[in-house]
């Protein structure tokens, strides 16, 4: 995808090896991060973020549904995530549905935790309206505008964002349904919930390039890893999900000391996010 | 395959036995830690391993893998002239594929929704093969669950290193992969389907046990630091135990074919 010479790429290495990266950045510091939250107005809750020359878009659309018979007490979310290929050439066809898929698929490993749905970064009980019959369904679509490497960390902080400008509608159930009788439903327009997201983890990517691993990689470092995992980390330290990428193998005790790494980075991360996003909404309200 | 009922006194028909067809409702209780499990093993026993080379005649190598109840048929055909419209590369490529059948899943056509395994067998197994060895061409790995016992992709994963090594695709080691499902407070390693179905997370290795690497990694659900390593190293001796079996299992091919 990037083409680099052999010295463009001995430059990297060589920057990464020393502390110093291409755009003066340490191993472990992020781009800054830019968000702007209701960017969307037909959805229930929108965001964009922008890391350097990465441009992620989220929206958050919720319909009412019926709950799963295995958790008749809990909602459905959904992630999709496209990748356009307006973003890069190498979206169109099926580089896009391959990367669209997989990120798709880390993402929902990361925030929706196990089948039982313990640890879900998004609480799922919180989307009932009335038990076994109704729930709200979350659809969570993100859009890929830009690229500019590490799409998942600020996808993942996208969708955070989103979810917290996320207002969904106070329903009044019309009481009388008895039995197997699907209950009247009235959503209301002016009457917002504000969901809750203190539980949704951020996602850290750490790239793991030469002996040496980075966060927040370009797309031109990226081209030079050889293995990166992805660590989504909850506000009180706990990991969420996990997934790798990049065919070398790590040893167990590397893995274990990226964990730790992750979770150190995260604690920076959420803090600067979650200002980041009340100065979105901030100005969103003016 | 199994080489089940092999005494029965039609050996060409095959009728179902009845308690095959109700499944017990077994309880899981999750916070109990002295609670059996359904098939009852204990928490850290896996399900005895079948394994079987040679599968598939057509194939340059294959391999039949039955955990418990999860029978995988893993074929690697290749390596072959990479498609026309690819663009040259001077390390080999590899394509994987995994599928499930319509009766694999106890709902009809369910196994649809895995469309992820396949990115995910990739990735286990491309750090492995030595792609240098057989540039410009196109190694295809194809896996089909035949029925679906839980543990599925740690399944596909190690047999499908079996099937490649059957099929003389140079690699560095065996890819050997196990999965840990946490249910409360208890790691239960090599879960079957009815204990993946109510786990709170679920962690599965791949890694090649001679050279202590980890080439894939997954966890869901929310994990402390401390149960991490724990499930890691649980996984981590289970994988080097599936080495071996997975070893003599092709030794026992090589020496039956002189």
């Amino acid at each position: 995808m990037v083409g680099l010479s052999l010295g463009e790429k001995h430059f990297i290495q060589g920057g990464i090896a020393q502390d110093l990266r291409s755009d003066a950045r340490k191993r472990l510091t992020y781009r800054p991060i830019y968000v702007e939250t209701g960017v969307i107005p037909q959805a229930n809750g929108s965001a964009a973020v922008k890391m350097g020359a990465t441009e992620v878009i989220a929206s958050v659309k919720a319909e009412l549904g019926k709950p799963t018979s295995l958790h008749p007490d809990k909602g459905k979310v959904a992630i999709f995530v496209d990748c356009s290929p307006t973003a890069a050439p190498a979206f169109e066809g099926r580089g896009g549905e391959e990367l669209s898929a997989e990120l798709s698929t880390s993402l929902q490993q990361c925030l929706l935790g196990g089948k039982s749905g313990a640890g879900a970064g998004i609480d799922l009980s919180s989307l009932s309206v009335v038990e076994g019959k109704i729930c709200w369904d979350l659809y969570i679509d993100c859009l890929v505008v830009s690229t500019d490497g590490n799409l998942l960390d600020a996808l993942g902080a996208a969708i955070k964002a989103a979810l917290s400008n996320t207002g969904i509608p106070r329903v009044q159930v019309a009481a009388g349904a008895t039995g197997d009788e699907q209950p009247e439903v009235d959503i209301s327009d002016e009457e917002f919930l504000q969901f809750d997201t203190s539980g949704v983890p951020v996602i850290i990517t750490l790239t793991q390039v030469g002996k040496h691993y980075i966060v927040d990689a370009t797309a031109e470092e990226e081209s030079q890893m050889s293995s990166a995992i992805s660590v989504s980390v909850n506000r009180h330290g706990r990991i969420c999900g996990m997934t790798k990428r990049g065919g070398a193998g790590l040893d167990p005790s590397v893995i274990l000391d990226m964990i730790s790494v992750a979770k150190f980075v995260s604690e920076q991360l959420i803090i600067k996010l979650d200002s980041e996003i009340s100065a979105a909404e901030a100005r969103e309200e003016e | 395959m199994s080489g089940k009922g092999g005494s029965a006194p039609h050996p060409t028909t095959y009728s179902p036995s009845p308690q095959n067809q109700k499944r017990p409702k077994s309880l899981i209780f999750k916070d109990n830690v002295d609670w059996v499990r359904p098939d009852g093993r204990g928490f850290q026993h896996c399900r005895p391993a079948f394994l079987r080379t040679g599968a598939v005649n057509a194939a340059s190598g294959s391999a039949y893998a039955e955990f418990g109840n999860t029978k995988v048929i893993v074929s690697v055909f290749g390596p072959r002239e990479s498609k026309k419209a690819q663009m040259y590369s001077d390390i080999g490529r590899l394509n994987c594929n995994v599928s499930y059948t319509t009766f694999a899943t106890p709902v009809r056509g369910q196994g649809a929704d895995h469309k992820e395994f396949s990115s995910v067998l990739h990735k286990a197994l491309e750090g492995a093969i030595i792609l240098e060895s057989f540039p410009k061409t196109t190694v295809d790995v194809f896996a089909l669950v035949l029925e679906s016992g839980g543990s599925d992709l740690p399944v596909v994963i190690s047999c499908a290193s079996l099937a490649l090594a059957d099929a003389g695709i140079r690699m560095y080691d065996l890819v050997t992969s196990v999965s840990v499902s946490c249910l409360g407070k208890n790691l239960v390693i090599d879960p079957i389907f009815e204990e993946e179905n109510c786990q709170d997370g679920s962690l599965i290795i791949a890694c090649m046990p001679s050279r202590n690497e980890v080439t894939q990694l997954t966890i869901t659900g929310e994990w402390s630091t401390p149960k991490i390593h724990e499930a890691m190293q649980l996984c981590l001796d289970a994988c080097a135990k599936l080495g071996m079996v997975m070893r003599s299992c092709l030794k026992e091919t090589a020496s039956s074919q002189e």
